[in-house]
């Protein structure tokens, strides 16, 4: 019954969403919408076997894929049928094609997830990998749906009741989104949930005391397949011209993979928290700078998050690893130092918009000199890079940039060259 | 189907070929995976690296690549060692290397490819070399130096490798850290400074793995996504752990991926080295020589 009331609220915000969206009437908020709806769904799938049982798929952009293939088949298959008393031009609506997307996503993650499941959590990492380029080569070679060339998916202008068609394919992956956030906290909730977070925390343990590790990972692969398909199938639609690169973009598997971890992915609403955030920052940004730098700044994030913030940004709240134990070892400090530097040296090159996404990883580099320079006993060194910020943000001659970076490198020699004050408690291998 | 026997024969070559070259890109994952259990996704981004130094060392200095990338050896062997560290200090010691540490990788993977695309584009890039171009001909047999070359290079690499681990005291060290740790530990050793001296060789095959690549094909900074299936495919296929089993896989593929693309067209070469991997893992997952 809380499901349901869940559920209920869910939809009410949705419906708050869609009326505050028509209120903007502005057809971009739409578009981009539609790109961060998606990604909530693909995060939540990809959490719920990931986060929930800890088993990491690579491939998320194949079962998406398979469901926006699956649209452009079927579309092809069953061409513009025109009934007499309906003005509807397409034979199969988008909602059937959803269901039959992940239908057949969820047969492909079942079959996965058996053929790789017996093994090592490892190899359905990699085997995940091997099918999306196996499913991207057949498509490629496969020119019933356009092959490497691609196809063109001409949808109507305008849909009856509501209007334009993009607001109808925004409904329509509103609507997946509140699917897929329900299912996932349903399972959070249930005895299946317990048994997931079993497997992720000890499976052999799971095992020994009756859990039927197997089936309750065949579960997982199939729902999150299942839910990466039905956020593929309205793709082809969306997107109007389908191609093997955009279909299988590692776009999704990056952002599918990051979302979730710096959400948090112990609960449904760190991948929600990851997707709005994370999917809102690259809209703004592929507005105003190029999509390589994008993809490096998601990947950054991942590297960042994964080592300061394990349990991502649900767990900061509850600060399970402090900032001492993060830069306690200096080869940690150094690498995630020069790391950092990279986006802010390709962001500086971009328009001067793209400044205001430099602040992130000076966030970051200030925290590392913060926590580094208490532990050995500078306090100051934080300064360091704050001065390296404010001198890089403000326009002025370019020589400033110069002292910029070498306040970046007196900060990154002061912490690795000085001795701890007090001796770092060594953990060693228990 | 009428099968040219002359056509036939010289993919069966091209695929050895092409094999040892594979053995020499996967040696560093049979390492890092196979024995330190380190599921470093990353190790193709690390090559790339490795191909585009040999190709700003070749074009600026105009040194032979594979000369060029034994020199840089010893620079990818400490950037292992750091890589190492920090995967050690961040997820090793509180257990979270299966999601996490994945993760990481992933994220390292991304960070080289796309800075790499930033820097020099997404241009291929391609080396000068006096072997590259022309070709020895035996008989109906035709082996283009491009190929013969790397493939000279990588046996070496191989049995060097092979040599170390089995003969000198650290090799052994490594071996024994594959085998069991907590024996290790028992002997008084401190299997992270193995396991850190071992990842950072297998980083370091990465340099001379890439010159060999920049040798065969020109690069283009995404291409390394197309060995990690490879690279996993010979590691699963060979037996985790043993070079020998690497080097039989290499060539298994190789000569597959020749055939395929002599005989189906190269657009469907990916496919196969990946549905390897996926029939490997479903049928005998232990590889053919396994433990």
């Amino acid at each position: 019954m809380r499901t349901l009331t869940f559920f209920l609220v869910c939809l009410a915000v949705a419906a708050a969403v869609f009326v505050l969206a028509r209120l903007v009437d502005n057809d971009y908020l739409f578009f981009a919408g539609y790109v961060v709806l998606q990604y909530i769904v693909l995060a939540t799938a990809w959490n719920i076997l990931g986060g929930y049982t800890g088993y990491v798929n690579f491939g998320s952009a194949a079962f998406f894929a398979l469901g926006a293939y699956a649209s452009v088949f079927l579309h092809k298959a069953f061409p513009v049928v025109t009934t007499y008393f309906l003005d509807e031009p397409y034979a199969l609506p988008i909602p059937a094609l959803i269901v039959i997307g992940a239908v057949i996503s969820g047969f492909v993650g079942l079959g996965m997830g058996y053929l790789t499941l017996r093994l090592r959590g490892a190899f359905f990492a990699i085997a995940t990998l091997a099918l999306a380029v196996v499913l991207q080569t057949l498509i490629t070679n496969w020119s019933y749906v356009g092959g490497a060339r691609g196809a063109y998916v001409i949808r109507p202008n305008e849909i009856e009741p509501i209007g334009p068609y993009i607001q109808y394919l925004f409904l329509l992956m509103l609507a997946l989104a509140v699917i897929a956030l329900t299912v996932a906290r349903s399972i959070e909730r249930s005895r299946l949930g317990l048994g997931f977070a079993a497997i992720r925390d000890d499976e052999l343990a799971a095992e020994a005391s009756g859990v039927p590790t197997l089936k309750l990972k065949l579960i997982a692969t199939t729902i999150s397949g299942a839910l990466m398909g039905m956020a593929g199938a309205p793709f082809p639609y969306y997107i109007g011209y389908l191609q093997p690169t955009s279909a299988f973009a590692l776009d999704y598997a990056v952002n599918s993979i990051a979302m979730p971890m710096i959400g948090g992915t112990t609960s449904w609403i760190g991948p929600l928290i990851g997707a709005i955030l994370l999917g809102t920052l690259q809209q703004v940004a592929t507005v105003t700078i190029s999509s390589s730098v994008n993809l490096l700044i998601v990947g950054l994030l991942i590297v960042d998050c994964v080592i300061i913030a394990p349990t991502g940004i649900l767990g900061l709240l509850q600060g399970r690893r402090t900032a001492r134990d993060v830069v306690a070892d200096p080869a940690v400090f150094a690498m995630l130092f020069v790391v950092n530097v990279i986006p802010i040296y390709f962001l500086h090159q971009e328009a001067l918009t793209a400044r205001p996404l430099e602040v992130i990883f000076w966030g970051v580099l200030i925290f590392l000199a913060l926590a580094r320079g208490r532990m050995v006993g500078l306090p100051w060194l934080v300064a360091l890079p704050i001065v390296g910020a404010v001198l890089s943000v403000v326009p002025g001659p370019p020589w400033l940039w110069l002292v910029s970076a070498l306040a970046l490198v007196i900060c990154l020699a002061c912490g690795l060259l000085l001795r701890p004050r007090e001796a770092v408690v060594r953990s060693g291998t228990p | 189907m009428d099968v040219p026997f002359d056509l036939l024969i010289n993919a069966l070559v091209a695929g050895l070929l092409l094999g040892a070259f594979y053995a020499a890109v996967t040696i560093g994952v049979s390492i890092s995976f196979g024995m330190l259990d380190i599921v470093n996704i990353a190790h193709p981004g690390f090559i790339i690296l490795g191909s585009y130094i040999a190709y700003i060392v070749n074009t600026r200095l105009g040194i032979d690549p594979i000369i060029a990338s034994i020199v840089m050896a010893p620079a990818f062997y400490a950037l292992g060692a750091l890589v190492y560290q920090v995967y050690y200090a961040s997820f090793e010691r509180y257990g979270q290397e299966a999601l996490r540490g994945l993760a990481f990788f992933f994220g390292l993977l991304f960070v080289t490819e796309v800075t790499l695309i930033l820097v020099f584009g997404v241009d291929y890039r391609y080396v000068e070399a006096p072997y590259i171009g022309p070709s020895i001909q035996l008989g109906i047999i035709d082996l283009p130096l491009r190929m013969l070359v790397p493939c000279l290079v990588a046996l070496a690499l191989i049995g060097t490798l092979q040599l170390f681990l089995s003969w000198s005291f650290l090799g052994r060290a490594v071996m024994a850290v594959a085998q069991d740790q907590l024996a290790l530990q028992l002997m008084a050793a401190s299997p992270t400074r193995i396991k850190r001296v071992a990842f950072a060789l297998s980083i370091a095959t990465t340099a001379i793995a890439g010159a060999l690549l920049i040798v065969i094909q020109p690069v283009e900074p995404s291409i390394g996504r197309e060995y990690i299936g490879r690279v996993f495919a010979i590691c699963v296929l060979g037996g985790l752990g043993s070079l020998p089993g690497a080097l039989i896989g290499a060539f298994l593929l190789g000569i597959v991926e020749s055939v395929t693309s002599t005989f189906y067209g190269p657009s469907w070469a990916p496919a196969v080295a990946f549905g390897f991997l996926l029939i490997t893992l479903a049928v005998r997952p232990a590889g053919i020589f396994g433990r």
